[in-house]
């Protein structure tokens, strides 16, 4: 796995550094000292693994998240000492380390991520970005909470502005992105834009109904309906006839 | 302000009656309730002890005196029996008057009121009272019992003696009554003064109480271990600076004034250790007069405000930046300077506004400290200068520390 160690610090990257020599499969593709410099290097060394410190001179590690276009690498959170970051980690039971890192703690984290079997992202294609596949996954910050939200798990997404309004288990966080641009990234095969404000996963359809004027509610599982206009239900019903 | 002598002496009292009221502090308020009633329970049994024995003590010797002293002339042609009757009426006037005036002086809130207005107060309820006294006596004696009248003095000089006699009486019990009171409220009073005091002093305390920041804590101990291998000696230095930080920290808030040559070691173990983490990121600059070394400093004055010019002028910036540390006499006063690259306006960063600590909670803190050291005579005030850099100023009156 190639790895990109980014941390303000130079010391606290030796020592990572360090402590990462011990684990042959992890390669370090390089080093980053803030968000800026992090998300340079993200684009061009296309790393399978973050090691990312949450405070930085700047803005803070979660705000590479939200600025990077999935897929996401993996990520492994440092920390010093910070309360909000570990409440924030628990929650979501996110991979976090605390500094002076434990070498068994950093062996635990590494077990896991190689347990888990996630196919490493690749570089994009010579298109730019990529389709996110089912499995990738989206950072969404809101408040204190944060998610990494398998595409899978999105059931529909909603159009605010500028933002796009994710709904997924119980939780309905806003993403800083258009829902074009989001579209744009999703695979048509799985998503569906139901309305000029909707978009659609359609393997959380629950139940269709026949709507005004030859138009359909699409029900999703978990209670939500989605009006389609007639021009759009003559698509969908092309879509589910395939 | 006097803080500073009143904080040197009668410390141990008040810590140990802090420590009483914070393990009062703890007992629910049911239990309070509880024992609040258990008190008024034990005042009213101590009222009716002390009224009907005070009473009865005057019932006895008016029987006794008339035993002995049996006087025609008073006791007239009036039987034994009667003669008794009457006293004991008497006795039992004087228990149910001042009973209701008990009740009355309550109703009437007469128990908080000073010693001014109550004087003529009760001189004027022990004349209404004895008028009382005396009119439904006689009332009684002669009206209700029928005993006739057999005096030889005509029946208004009695009426007369007895309206004296009742007043200085009653008199007796209202200034009995209102020292109990004045002496238990005085008591209450300097109760409460010395909890006042004692919190007064806890909130000091724990103004003075500095720790480590645990995020500088264990980010020098994640270099540390990186330092190790890579510069060994600077390794070994930077864990006696950190030793040194945190014996400090144990020790702070114990003292009022520490030499400012204290401040300015623990200032120095903190820069080097945070240039350690930052590297070349963080400069530092020094320019300390040699005669300010001596002098006397709130603890952690100095610290606080190297901290905050961390926290705010390197932390958020990629660049870093010079931090300047002045100290010099100024006339009357020590005048401590330190400025950072920093803009006052500016947002503090998310990382630290997340932290939940906005700019110059610790400063504000400090400023609260040195007014009551020193009163208005200490200032601490943070400035946009020179351009692009802020200056925390503090002065503080001239204070040799006293020698041990």
């Amino acid at each position: 796995m190639k790895a990109l160690i980014i941390d303000d610090e130079r010391l606290a990257r030796n020592e990572l550094r360090r402590l990462l020599a011990a684990h042959a499969d992890i390669e370090i593709a390089g080093e980053a000292v803030d968000v800026e410099d992090a998300r340079a290097k993200v684009a061009a060394l296309w790393p399978d693994l973050l090691f990312l410190d949450v405070q930085m001179p700047g803005a803070d590690g979660f705000s590479l998240l939200e600025q990077l276009e999935a897929p996401l690498p993996l990520v492994i959170f440092t920390t010093a000492y910070d309360e909000f970051a570990v409440k924030a980690f628990e929650f979501n039971a996110l991979d976090y380390l605390l500094k002076p890192v434990d070498p068994h703690r950093l062996d635990a984290a590494l077990e896991k991520l190689r347990g888990r079997g996630d196919p490493p992202p690749g570089p994009p294609g010579a298109g730019g970005t990529a389709r996110l596949t089912m499995e990738d996954k989206v950072f969404v910050r809101e408040g204190d909470r944060c998610w990494f939200v398998p595409v899978k798990n999105l059931r529909l997404l909603e159009s605010e502005g500028n933002y796009t309004r994710l709904h997924f288990d119980d939780h309905k966080p806003q993403l800083f992105r258009s829902l074009t641009a989001m579209e744009e990234r999703l695979d048509p095969k799985h998503f569906f834009r139901a309305n000029r404000k909707q978009v659609i996963n359609l393997a959380w359809v629950d139940g269709i109904e026949p709507w005004f004027s030859g138009g359909l509610l699409v029900k999703l599982k978990g209670g939500m309906q989605v009006e389609l206009s007639r021009r759009q239900a003559q698509d969908f019903r092309d879509r589910l006839s395939l | 302000m006097t803080a500073p002598a009143s904080l040197a002496s009668g410390r141990p009292d008040i810590l140990a009656v802090s420590a009483a009221g914070v393990v009062g502090s703890r007992v629910n308020m049911d239990h309070a309730s509880i024992t609040q009633a258990r008190l008024q329970r034990a005042k009213e049994r101590l009222y009716v002890l002390c009224q009907t024995g005070g009473w009865t003590f005057f019932l006895t010797l008016q029987i006794v005196f008339f035993a002995l002293f049996r006087n025609e002339h008073i006791a007239g042609k009036t039987t034994q029996l009667e003669l008794y009757l009457s006293l004991g009426r008497v006795a039992a006037e004087g228990w149910l008057i001042t009973h209701f005036a008990r009740i009355w002086l309550t109703r009437w809130g007469w128990k908080d009121l000073g010693w001014k207005p109550l004087i003529p107060r009760v001189i004027l309820m022990a004349i209404a009272m004895s008028a009382v006294w005396t009119a439904v006596g006689y009332g009684i004696d002669l009206g209700v019992l029928r005993m006739g009248y057999a005096n030889k003095n005509p029946l208004w000089l009695m009426m007369t003696a007895s309206f004296v006699n009742g007043g200085i009486m009653l008199l007796g019990w209202l200034c009995l009554y209102f020292f109990y009171h004045l002496f238990e409220r005085l008591n209450r009073l300097q109760v409460e003064q010395l909890s006042l005091a004692a919190s007064v002093k806890e909130a000091e305390l724990r103004a003075l109480k500095w720790q480590l920041n645990p995020h500088f804590l264990f980010n020098s101990l994640n270099s540390l271990r990186a330092l190790i291998d890579e510069d060994a000696p600077r390794a070994r230095e930077s864990v006696t600076r950190l030793a040194n930080m945190l014996r400090y920290s144990l020790q702070s808030g114990q003292q009022e004034t520490v030499p400012f040559e204290e401040e300015l070691r623990l200032a120095e173990d903190y820069l080097a250790l945070e240039q350690v983490r930052h590297e070349n990121r963080l400069r530092v600059r020094w320019e300390i007069a040699p005669e300010v070394r001596p002098l006397g400093v709130p603890p952690m004055i100095l610290q606080t405000l190297v901290e905050n010019a961390v926290k705010y002028g390197i932390s958020p910036r990629r660049e870093g930046g010079e931090i300047a540390i002045s100290a010099r006499c100024e006339g009357e006063t020590l005048a401590i300077r330190v400025t950072n690259p920093g803009d006052l306006s500016a947002p503090a960063s998310a990382a630290a506004a997340r932290a939940g600590s906005s700019t110059g909670v610790g400063l504000r803190n400090a400023a609260e400290r040195l007014k009551l050291l020193f009163g208005p005579a200490a200032t601490l005030t943070l400035r946009p200068q020179p351009a692009g850099h802020v200056t925390a100023a503090v002065s503080i009156p001239l204070n040799p520390v006293p020698g041990p």
